[in-house]
């Protein structure tokens, strides 16, 4: 960088107008490389971080849930952000567990999936809504696709094991997996795909929701099962659980 | 700024290079705790809810009492 051989006067105004492009274009070098690695943090903070600091809060939650039923404490209205179900779906492996969160703001999904609030509870009738992160923070719903008709998909409540099974939800257009554009709120109806709310449900329906395609928000990728199965929990593990072994209840 | 940076630092090499390391962290720091997660909900693939164009939370009508889970 440093000049080696003093020059004359003459070339020591064209060195030191070298010398000043040099640094103009340094400078525009290392921003760059420096704007760079930090969009490489960034990728790094979504795909890696995020699901740390989810990992993180599903562990908790899933201490704070089991600490919950065990005092027989039932909240009518739970809390935004508070673990209210855990999700179970054997097509994604026994180790897949997810403590699902009331409310689905960016601050409850990014604790786990979450319950669109005023939609039914598991269990009961009308629609069980549920919105989760396709990628990033933990990714829950990052396989939502591989979903088949005849899936089941397993909820633990303070008593209960429900079993919803994925299939075509009868009487209405809602396919067991559809693509949908982000504004079709109709999904998450207590009768999916039925606006006319005043009609009362009588199915109990689970609904998920997550984004599609992956790292994309052009549309919704929905995911309707139908209760099939529920049992209390003392009478043991419900049959789309066997071989599970739990850990923690 | 790097040069410059690394004529500021004192301490000779062992120093410069600690407050280079020092410096490098407080800046992922920042970066990780405030700056990206100010970003990421910010960006298209975090939406995952279905929405009215209008409203940020869903507009459920509903016909079944909220009710704890039994």
């Amino acid at each position: 960088m440093d000049i080696a051989a003093p020059p004359t006067s003459h070339e020591a105004r064209s060195t030191r107008g070298q010398g000043h492009w040099r640094t103009v274009i340094r400078g525009v070098g290392q921003t760059m490389i420096t704007a760079g690695v930090i969009v490489l943090l960034f990728v790094a903070y979504e795909l890696w971080w995020t699901g740390l600091t989810t990992k993180r809060d599903q562990h908790h939650l899933f201490t704070q849930i089991h600490q919950q039923w065990n005092r027989g404490q039932l909240l009518k209205d739970p809390p935004l952000g508070s673990g209210i179900a855990i999700l179970r779906i054997p097509r994604f492996g026994a180790k897949y567990v997810f403590v699902i969160v009331q409310g689905t703001a960016t601050a409850d999904l990014i604790k786990g999936p979450g319950h669109y609030p005023g939609t039914a509870m598991p269990g009961h009738k009308g629609n069980f809504a549920v919105a989760g992160h396709r990628t990033t923070y933990e990714h829950p719903f990052y396989n939502l696709n591989q979903l088949k008709s005849g899936d089941p998909i397993v909820l633990e409540t303070a008593k209960t094991w429900f079993t919803y099974t994925v299939e075509d939800i009868p009487g209405t257009h809602a396919k067991a997996q559809e693509i949908v554009a982000p504004t079709d709120i109709q999904v998450a109806y207590p009768v999916p795909d039925q606006p006319n709310a005043a009609l009362p449900p009588t199915q109990k329906v689970l609904t998920f929701t997550s984004c599609n395609p992956r790292y994309s928000a052009a549309q919704r990728i929905v995911v309707h099962a139908l209760l099939t199965q529920q049992q209390p929990k003392r009478a043991g593990l419900p049959p789309a659980l066997a071989g599970y072994r739990l850990a923690g209840s | 700024m790097y040069v410059w940076l690394w004529r500021r630092l004192p301490g000779g090499i062992p120093g410069k290079l600690t407050g280079c390391a020092v410096l490098l962290v407080a800046v992922v720091a920042v970066l990780f705790l405030v700056v990206f997660p100010w970003a990421s909900p910010r960006l298209p693939f975090n939406h995952v809810t279905v929405n009215t164009p209008q409203s940020p939370s869903p507009q459920v009508q509903q016909t079944d009492k909220p009710a704890v889970p039994t």
